[in-house]
């Protein structure tokens, strides 16, 4: 009983809503007293104007960038936290939280006189590095909770058996973080895609995500296009998901062999 | 050996700290940017923001709509997560997962879809019978009130609630459920010693997170809202791009206010909770 209970309200609304678009992208626009017809119009729309592919790359391209970024600036921060003590260590992490509770928007146009002066404004490069805001409290908090779940003993046998910090981190938290660094990448670059103003303020139109051209036609567009373009959105964390597992694979394999050899 | 320690400290921190600089440094610049006046910095943009009949409204409209979709997607992913965890945790995950692989606005958009006036609701009453003309189906998105944003908002938080949570419930020990058997409790005392303190923390993080949002995104309010009250951070991004070199400083200070307020509940919370977080923190190392 709970079981379907719980079953049918996802479906109504976390699936549902997906369906109806899904539908909606391939039929005819839904009026009283006008048959419905399938097309496939709305995604031959999206799909041939090259301005939309190109935006789609450079979601991704900015996505994935994201992403890297947080890893790299979230794992080693990540592991002091959780298994390093030292002075005024709560107050950092919440300070490192408190983006989240900031208007981004005001780090965005604080930003924006420096990226000009830099040469950053109007760049996917600036896009990016504005796009870190919103993102790295995140990363740091899933990859924090990954560390919680290394128990102490198993790095201190790491360094019992005198692996150095690289291999120890290969090796010992590599393997066991896997979790962690799938929703953290998954978060920033959902996160990523999904930003409006912080691309437009910093890119001023120029950096063409996805959007930058979706939000402006929302409204004026015709239902079924905008319907095709909606579900598109999810080609950037599915895409960005396999880009990051076939790396990973690609550098465990390299890891693998390496590991043999020196048995 | 422990000066190469703390130096190993340092070179993981490091990260991190370059991370605050850009943040931190984003905000003083904002700030900067709030008070530039012809001698030196001044407040005069920051008094200038409550004589504004706009702002005002704009205020209490943001806090309205703020606290009710926080309220009510806070509660309700609760209710779903503590009804059912077990299950989320088994299969449900990636249900739950599917709202947020799209941005807020396509949700929005979404909502605008369903709910609208020429939406799939009214059109299918009309089709029904049981409405005459689309027109006199309530204007629910797009409106005065600002409902389309509100339902946008709690439909589109409830799974974030859910994803936070979640864990909370999952780290729940099984053996104080047992303790609180033993002793003779009921479920109010189980709630109230027990699975209350365990949780308040995460809630109060995820309630601050999700009204900041709400208070501050653009894309939601610029999409389904009305042109007048508009919400703060549309209100804050029109002074931006305006061609007075007034409201563009506005603007600023608007955000810069705003910051401050959130900032200081923020840092006040977390001194508050701090103890019970390192509690919490130390316990999750073993098991």
């Amino acid at each position: 009983m709970k079981k379907y209970l719980f079953y049918i309200s996802c479906l109504i609304f976390f699936i549902f809503p997906v369906l109806l678009m899904l539908f909606k992208s391939v039929t005819t626009p839904w009026r009283s007293g006008v048959t419905l017809n399938w097309t496939l119009r709305g995604w031959e729309v999206v799909f041939q104007d090259s301005r939309v592919i190109e935006s789609m790359w450079m979601t991704l391209l900015i996505a994935l960038a994201v992403a890297l970024i947080n890893l790299l600036a979230g794992v080693p921060i990540a592991k002091a936290l959780s298994h390093r003590s030292f002075p005024l260590k709560n107050t950092l992490e919440a300070i490192l939280m408190l983006p989240l509770f900031l208007p981004i928007m005001a780090a965005a146009i604080g930003l924006h006189i420096t990226m000009i002066r830099l040469g950053l404004a109007n760049t996917w490069l600036g896009v990016t590095i504005v796009h870190l805001v919103p993102t790295i409290p995140y990363s740091i908090k899933v990859l924090k909770a990954g560390y919680d779940r290394i128990p102490q003993d198993m790095l201190n046998q790491g360094r019992m058996l005198k692996a150095g910090a690289w291999h120890a981190f290969r090796t010992i938290e590599l393997p066991m973080l896997i979790p962690s660094i799938r929703s953290s990448i998954f978060l920033a670059v959902t996160i990523s895609a999904g930003q409006y103003v912080l691309t437009a303020i910093i890119g001023g139109g120029s950096v063409l995500t996805m959007p930058i051209i979706y939000y402006p036609f929302l409204q004026s567009a015709d239902d079924t296009v905008m319907a095709a373009f909606s579900i598109a959105f999810v080609l950037i964390p599915a895409a960005a998901i396999l880009i990051a597992e076939a790396a990973a694979s690609l550098l465990a394999g390299r890891f693998f062999m390496k590991r043999r050899s020196v048995l | 050996m422990k000066w190469r320690q703390t130096n190993r400290l340092i070179l993981l921190l490091l990260p991190a700290c370059a991370f605050l600089l850009l943040a931190g440094g984003s905000l003083m610049l904002a700030f900067m940017e709030s008070g530039r006046g012809e001698n030196g910095f001044t407040w005069t943009y920051y008094s200038a923001l409550f004589e504004r009949r706009e702002l005002i409204d704009s205020l209490l409209y943001s806090i309205l709509i703020t606290l009710s979709s926080t309220l009510v997607s806070l509660i309700a992913g609760w209710l779903i997560v503590r009804t059912f965890y077990q299950l989320i945790d088994g299969n449900g995950k990636w249900m739950v997962w599917i709202p947020m692989l799209f941005p807020h606005f396509v949700w929005g958009y979404f909502v605008l879809l369903l709910l609208g006036q020429s939406g799939l609701i009214s059109t299918f009453f009309v089709q029904a019978g049981l409405l005459e003309d689309r027109t006199l189906f309530p204007i629910l998105v797009q409106d005065q009130a600002g409902v389309g944003i509100f339902i946008t908002y709690v439909w589109k938080e409830i799974p974030f609630v859910i994803l936070m949570l979640l864990p909370v419930y999952l780290q729940l020990p099984k053996q104080y459920k047992e303790v609180n058997a033993v002793l003779g409790g009921s479920g109010a005392d189980w709630f109230k010693t027990i699975e209350w303190p365990w949780i308040k923390p995460v809630m109060f993080e995820t309630a601050l997170i999700i009204s900041a949002f709400v208070f501050t995104a653009y894309e939601v309010p610029g999409l389904l809202g009305v042109s007048y009250p508009q919400m703060t951070p549309v209100l804050a991004y029109e002074w931006f791009y305006s061609a007075s070199q007034d409201e563009r400083a506005m603007a600023f200070a608007l955000l810069m206010f705003v910051a401050l307020i959130f900032g200081t509940i923020a840092l006040a919370g977390f001194a508050l909770m701090n103890k019970r977080r390192m509690l919490l923190s130390k316990s999750s190392h073993r098991y």
